[in-house]
């Protein structure tokens, strides 16, 4: 089965990465016809008319959301979400370090349709090398009039900014995006109000993902139409999965949505290495509740067939963990990572993902009993739907469907961990020293 | 310090310094008492100047900052907060929230290990290890940074880094290196402080789509 | 505010009517539902919804929802009692306890905390967390005031919130992220603010506590008291906690109307000094020696009788009743009219009567819901210090406008859309300048906070701001008008009881004395007139009622030769000072927490200082000193008692008629808000005073007459030459913190202040050590360059112990030398 690839259509190529090679693909005609022969309200209704879903995670209506956003001439405000740092997704950086002039593009079609003068692209820290590509594809766009005053004699002006983060997963939850945006520690805002009518700087903004808006010249230029002719009625279009983990063939790849998964895994990412067999995955990060290979495998990769399986496409990021991956400490290092983001502003995220990390640690090293397990499920439960934002869930999900799932694996670690505790080289291999954890200098 | 009821007023080592009220932390700076040099206060003001509220360049300037003095030093956080009219300590605050931002010394090289779901999964713990006995630290306290013997590698474990496709990696003076081998972290070490090219044949950027490979 | 409309919402199946708008929680705690918070804090600004503690069910959204942050809306149903709200309640408290040390039996928070209470009524009574806490270093200096253990924080967020939206002074915030957030400062400096005192009321936790209050009660063997903080004009309303008959702990007695429920550190831990070792507790007679009542009564009554009309009294630090008597026994019992309560310059009646109009009167809480408000000729963190974050919140969260007019730069320059400065002594200049400020002729309500201290400059000043309120229609605007910030805590009160020369109780024409002319009034001498008549021998004797000229009044050297010179001098005084060294007769004053009486509030806001605490020594209450001293000078007040002191002081002053105890109550009474159409009356009786600079008079003449020099920056002479003095009060400066352990270290190192451009010119950078002289006299300080001073000029402060700015004064602005000193 071959990839459909829209976004990364020609990225095997050095040179799209400038303007001239973008350019020489065909890029930013979408951008000329947007600005020349369309008014922002007709963008708007193509964008509204694909049902292009967001790319980020929560898979709302693109179009939808920027028609929230009021009219009239206050400032507003375009903020692209580059902050992917959700374990498993790498699709954002594939898209940014191969076609940068397809985002900007995208989003100063996507700033027209919605009214926003400044835009700013919210780019992850780590992401050195993409910041820079992004630097220099900006001051090239600048260069040849697709950003800044006046674009293209419509009166239309836009301001795009790449700001780099500096390292926090949290920053990629829209609301701590803006507060990070200005200036501040990465904390969630309280919702509503939303980001649409009050965003950055307290004006209208709206925000999506690199994946999100690298579609609009495409849907811009080609019509909702065409776009609806790929993937399925509720998840139209094609999608960058990230497929990671235990298999051969790890990498970012462009599908149809809607494809069977197992195409994904085992035939696009090459299936389980050699002499391994697969036994779960994360179908959307790390975020996204586990499906084992029986449950999984066989579903269609969309929006609509995940959340019937109790899990989520997410940010369409796939982890595969094959028969030598133990659960309970997939378990952990999920719990510790969430832990480690936590922004610490709401109490059942903080101190529930905490609480969560030293439970499991006592799992893995032996030292908790089944009732332990008992909590370990109700604490996650105590954390769903009490939290600021959705991080805490986000642990609590995953965490909360292995130990449904695999309680027997917890059991079986348990009592295997307690029987060899002699062995120091063992524990010290997958433990951390208690004292490293959750203490402070 | 005891629990116990304390004798008079305790003594604090800031204010035996001779810490008037308008000494403490509390102050906007001004640019004056600083010593902030010009390239820094430029490209801070340059910063600020793109964003419709100064503030947003409170991460620029903290970057600037950090690449200026190896780490973000509270003389380097006043002379960004004198240039930004801010407190030093909502720099520090904001800084103190983001892993790359450092308020403590750190070297001059950084390695960051991913050991997060997928790369654990193809051996990042190993790497992770080997990194370390490269750079003569304790493995334990690299997960959470550990300087090298000789003070200039800079080794820390690290949350998910946005490159599974070629896990286990390393980030390397900010540029992604894998997939890794054990073996590979001794020479990224050696050639880091010899002050050569890195692992030239690891690096991300240079690899195609995994699709057409 | 611009108050929405009323709904009715449904609580617990009670029906409650609720403002739209208004947060859930508000509405609940209304219909006597009590929903737990512990983040939710409206005096801080808005909700953040961090602790997740007010959870609730609201019919219609699948999801619980934080009651602190959802406004409600008409018809809404809520629930807070269900089971899925329980669940959620217990897993907060739950998660909670799970860093928290539970050491409540060793915590100075037991028995008064949030956190035991609400885990004992809403948590799920055990917890299931067995795993190691996080720890910290415990407890540490926050400040020297102040002790952090962060082991017990839950993050709440409140006191980082209180410095970042309250005080602004962001010093205080969370460091690191996530478990590992903690509450610090930068660099670990201690975080020295002025209103820092105030995080130890909010904590809702043992987690931030005060050193002065460590381990010295537990709640259930102390009293609160409540009374009012007389330490500036702010009157802040405060209860003290006495255990022994002695003050423990002073907190805030929220006082929308005057405080906000905020406290400056001032108020908060000044009280430490009311047992300082100088303290006087009983009578003394020169050189300090002891005495009993009766002799030092007899002894101070002999020099006055001596003196007779040749006395003089100057009253500082008093409550109404006190300064109705000082006045009274001047006038009455000495018939002399030279009463006074300003220590330098100060305006005719005419021009205070216009100033005090009802209709131009501004309430403190006006200036919430001002559109623009101009601070002019004070810095409010100095002088009324809690007006500046009344100011701050207006900026804040209504978007009110600010324009700053003052020659030193102020603390509230930064949220000021317009920023005008004056050289020292030439404010009048500068309304002209005002009067053209679009940001307050586009207003439509303007709250005008002025300092008493433009009256130090000629009167035209004065006139030049009356014109001002003019010009912008301020006079019966509702929401609009003038606030003073007097010089003293109770400045306004002491001109309404009579303190003036020129006017008695009420601003009435002055009826008492016996050197009256045609029209009846008396005219007294001013402060300056007092110092140079004690100095020519033309009075002979003066009473100084907690008024200490030697550090507070400009000229010292002046001072002191009048002291000297003086043949009876009678102190009452808190403390020994320079000016009780050279008295005839020292009393002792009790301080505001043994005081019994009334006060004015620069609004005109009458609040009751109460007595709290057993008086130490053998200290007497003044009121009564003073009516035995009227008595022994053959003057029978008929005063025995507060009530009946201020029966006689309400006798006499038209506005406060009908006030008493039962009206005043826990709040306060603004007499305009019960007796404004008084105040005309009295300004209708008699006519102007035309030989003390009446509205449109001759103000040189006046000028001439009070010996005030004339105002002459001379900003044109040559840059070369010196700089234009500017003084201001410190915050700090004075016995509050010098006589106070606990705040010593705040106490001000005399500095100056220059611009960047002078001292580059001078040669100077901040810490040299410089002296700064006048005609002779100088003082040593170190140099300070500060950005936002003007060239030309130069500021010291007055009141400190050492070097004070005072000693350079002479009544008008002065030129000074600086040069670097070699140490
Ligand atoms: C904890 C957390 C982390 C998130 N991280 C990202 C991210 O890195 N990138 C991203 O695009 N969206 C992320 N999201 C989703 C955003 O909040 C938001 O929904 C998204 O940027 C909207 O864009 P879209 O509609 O185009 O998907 C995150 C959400 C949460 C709760
Ligand atoms: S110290 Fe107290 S007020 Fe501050 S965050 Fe902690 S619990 Fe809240
Ligand atoms: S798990 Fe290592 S880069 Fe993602």
């Amino acid at each position: 089965m071959p990839e459909t690839r829209v976004l990364l259509e020609h990225a095997e190529d050095p040179k799209l990465r400038t303007i001239d090679g973008y350019r020489g693909h065909g890029g930013y005609a979408s951008l000329e016809k947007a600005y020349r022969q369309m008014e922002p309200d007709e963008v708007l209704k193509e964008l509204e008319d694909s049902g292009l879903r967001g790319r980020g995670g929560a898979g709302f209506a693109m179009g939808k959301k920027a028609s929230f956003l009021p009219r009239g001439d206050m400032a507003k405000y375009l903020c692209c979400n580059a902050d992917e740092s959700e374990p498993g997704a790498f699709k954002d950086r594939e898209l940014m370090q191969r076609n940068p002039h397809q985002l900007i593009e995208g989003i100063a079609i996507a700033a027209r349709a919605a009214g926003a003068g400044h835009a700013f692209i919210f780019i992850r820290g780590e992401y050195d090398l993409q910041a820079d590509i992004l630097d220099e594809a900006v001051a090239e766009a600048y260069e040849a009039g697709f950003l800044g005053a006046n674009i293209l004699g419509s009166h239309c002006d836009l301001e795009l900014v790449v700001h780099r983060g500096a390292g926090a997963y949290i920053c990629g939850e829209e609301t701590a995006l803006l507060d990070a945006l200005e200036g501040k520690r990465g904390n969630p805002r309280l919702k509503p109000p939303f980001p649409a009518v009050q965003g950055l700087y307290g004006g209208p903004t709206l925000i999506n993902n690199v994946e999100t808006l690298s579609n609009v010249p495409h849907i811009v230029g080609k019509g909702a139409e065409w776009f609806r002719g790929f993937g399925t009625e509720q998840s139209p279009g094609t999608k960058v999965v990230s497929v990671s983990g235990r298999v051969k063939r790890p990498g970012n790849y462009e599908v149809e949505l809607g494809i069977p998964t197992r195409e994904l895994i085992c035939d696009l990412a090459g299936g389980p290495l050699n002499g391994c067999e697969l036994k779960a995955f994360y179908p959307g990060g790390s975020s996204s509740p586990v499906l084992t290979a029986e449950e999984g495998l066989d579903l269609p990769y969309s929006f609509e067939a995940m959340a019937e399986a109790g899990s989520m496409l997410g940010s369409g990021s796939i982890i595969v963990a094959d028969h030598t991956v133990s659960i309970p400490h997939m378990a952990l290092r999920t719990a510790r990572f969430y832990h480690h983001e936590s922004c610490g502003k709401c109490t059942p995220c903080r101190e529930g993902t905490n609480w969560t990390v030293k439970m499991l640690e006592r799992v893995v090293r032996g030292e908790a009993t089944p009732m332990d397990l008992d909590i370990v499920a109700s604490v996650q439960e105590n954390i769903i739907g009490n939290c600021l934002c959705v991080l805490g869930d986000s642990m609590a999900m995953p965490v909360g469907a292995m130990v449904r799932k695999f309680r027997d694996e917890f059991e079986r670690t348990i009592a295997e961990a307690s029987g060899s505790l002699a062995e120091p080289e063992r524990i010290a291999a997958v433990q951390a020293p208690p004292e490293a954890i959750g203490t402070m200098p | 310090m005891s629990d116990l009821p304390p004798q008079g007023l305790p003594v604090d080592p800031a204010v035996d310094r001779g810490r008037a009220p308008e000494r403490s932390a509390q102050e906007i700076p001004e640019l004056h008492e600083v010593g902030c040099p010009d390239e820094l206060r430029e490209e801070i003001e340059e910063r600020m100047s793109r964003y419709p509220d100064r503030k947003s360049a409170s991460i620029p300037a903290l970057w600037a900052v950090q690449r200026r003095y190896g780490w973000c030093t509270p003389e380097g956080i006043r002379q960004a907060a004198a240039v930004m009219r801010v407190t030093p300590a909502y720099l520090e605050s904001v800084a103190s929230f983001y892993d790359l931002l450092h308020t403590s010394p750190v070297g001059e090289h950084q390695v960051h290990v991913c050991t997060n779901i997928s790369c654990w999964m193809r051996g990042a713990d190993e790497l992770l290890e080997a990194f370390a006995e490269a750079a003569g630290c304790d493995p334990h306290e690299a997960r959470h940074g550990a300087l090298s013997a000789d003070g200039k590698v800079f080794l820390s474990g690290f949350e998910c880094l946005g490159a599974c496709d070629i896990a286990p990696m390393a980030s390397i003076d900010e540029r992604y290196f894998g997939p890794l081998e054990e073996g590979d972290a001794a020479r990224a070490v050696e050639q880091l402080v010899a002050g050569q090219d890195v692992l030239p044949e690891k690096a991300l950027a240079k690899r195609g789509l995994a699709g057409d490979a | 505010m611009s108050k929405g409309r009323e709904v009715t919402i449904v609580v617990d199946g009670r029906e409650v009517s609720a403002v739209e708008g208004e947060m859930l929680h508000d509405a609940a705690t209304r219909g006597d539902v009590e929903i737990p918070v512990f983040c939710y804090e409206p005096k801080l600004g808005d909700p953040v919804g961090a602790c997740r503690m007010c959870l609730v069910e609201i019919e219609g959204i699948p999801k619980l929802q934080t009651s602190c942050s959802t406004p409600v809306r008409d018809g809404m149903v809520v629930h807070t009692r269900t089971e899925q709200v329980k669940e959620a309640q217990n897993a907060v408290v739950e998660f909670l306890l799970v860093n928290h040390p539970l050491d409540c039996p060793v915590c100075d928070k037991g028995g008064e905390c949030p956190l035991q209470d609400i885990t004992m009524g809403w948590g799920p009574g055990k917890s299931r967390f067995t795993d190691p806490k996080r720890h910290f270093e415990k407890p540490l200096p926050l400040s020297p005031l102040v002790a952090i253990d962060r082991e017990r924080c839950i993050l709440c967020y409140r006191c980082v919130r209180f410095s970042q939206e309250v005080a602004e002074d962001s010093q205080l915030q969370l460091l690191e992220r996530g478990d590992r957030t903690y509450v610090g400062t930068f660099d670990e400096r201690p975080y020295v603010a002025p209103f820092h005192g105030n995080i130890t009321d909010i904590c809702p936790v043992g987690a931030l506590t005060n050193y002065t209050y460590r381990f010295r009660a537990r709640p259930w063997d102390v009293e609160e008291a409540g009374s009012v903080c007389t330490l500036c004009p702010s009157q802040c309303n405060v209860s003290f906690t006495v255990r022994d008959e002695q003050v423990k702990r002073v907190i805030a007695r929220d006082n929308e109307e005057v405080d906000d429920g905020w406290l400056c550190d001032r108020g908060r831990y000044g009280f430490e000094m009311f047992g300082a070792e100088e303290r006087v507790t009983g009578p003394q007679l020169r050189g300090g020696a002891e005495a009993g009542w009766e002799e030092a009564i007899a002894k101070a009554a002999e020099g006055l009788r001596a003196a007779g009309a040749a006395s003089a009294a100057i009253v500082g630090d008093a409550s109404n009743e006190e300064g109705y008597l000082v006045q009274r026994l001047l006038r009455q019992a000495l018939g002399s009219p030279h009463v006074e309560s300003r220590r330098a310059g100060g305006p005719s009646r005419e021009t205070l009567l216009r100033l005090a109009l009802p209709e131009l009167a501004l309430r403190t809480r006006d200036i919430d819901e001002a559109d623009a408000i101009l601070v002019v000729g004070t810095d409010p963190l100095h002088e009324m210090s809690i007006l500046d974050l009344r100011i701050r919140k207006a900026i804040r969260r209504n978007g009110a406008r600010l324009v700053v007019a003052t020659d030193r730069p102020t603390a509230l320059d930064g949220g000021a859309a317009a920023v005008h400065r004056y050289a020292p002594g030439d404010a009048a200049s500068v309304f002209s300048e005002l009067a053209e400020s679009d940001v307050l002729r586009e207003a439509e309500k303007v709250a005008i906070v002025w300092g008493e201290r433009l009256g130090r400059e000629d009167e035209a000043t004065l006139h030049a701001l009356l014109d001002l309120a003019e010009t912008l229609g301020l006079a019966g605007n509702d929401g609009s008008g003038l606030l003073e910030v007097p010089e003293l805590a109770n400045g306004r009160g002491l001109r309404e009881a009579g303190c003036l020369p020129d006017a008695g109780p009420g601003l009435t024409l002055a009826p008492f004395g016996r050197i009256s002319r045609p029209n009846g009034a008396s005219m007294g001498k001013t402060t300056e007139e007092i110092r140079a008549a004690l100095e020519s021998g033309e009075l002979k004797s003066l009473i100084l009622f907690g008024a200490d000229p030697l550090r507070d009044f400009p000229d010292t050297a002046a001072w002191e030769r009048a002291l000297t010179a003086a043949e009876h001098v009678v102190v009452f005084s808190m403390f020994e000072n320079g000016t009780t060294a050279k008295a005839d007769v020292v009393f002792p004053l009790e301080t505001h927490a043994e005081k019994d009486g009334t006060v004015t509030h620069p609004d005109g806001r009458l609040q009751r200082v109460r007595p709290s605490a057993a008086r130490p020594g053998d200290i007497r209450p003044n009121y009564g000193v003073l009516a035995e001293l009227s008595l022994a000078l053959g003057h029978d007040t008929g005063v025995t008692s507060q009530p009946s002191a201020f029966a006689a002081l309400a006798n006499e002053v038209p506005f406060y008629s009908g006030i008493d105890d039962s009206v005043i109550t826990g709040r306060g009474i603004r007499w305009q808000d019960l007796n404004a159409a008084k105040v005309e009356k009295a300004s209708g009786a008699g006519s102007p005073d035309t030989e003390r600079g009446a509205p449109g008079g001759s103000t040189e003449s006046g000028d001439a007459a009070r010996g005030v020099a004339s105002a002459d920056p001379a900003p044109d002479a040559s840059p070369a030459s010196g700089l234009t003095l500017g003084t201001y009060r410190d915050l700090w400066a004075g016995p509050i913190t010098e006589l106070n352990p606990p705040l010593k270290f705040l106490q001000p190192q005399q500095r100056v202040e220059v611009s960047p451009a002078d001292a580059e010119r001078l040669g100077l950078s901040s810490g040299d050590a410089v002296r700064v002289s006048q005609n002779g006299s100088s003082i040593e300080a170190r140099a300070e360059i500060k950005e936002r001073v003007q060239q030309g000029v130069c500021f010291l402060i007055e009141g400190v112990g050492d070097a004070n700015a005072n000693e350079l004064l002479n009544g008008g602005p002065v030129e000074v030398e600086i040069r670097k000193v070699e140490s």
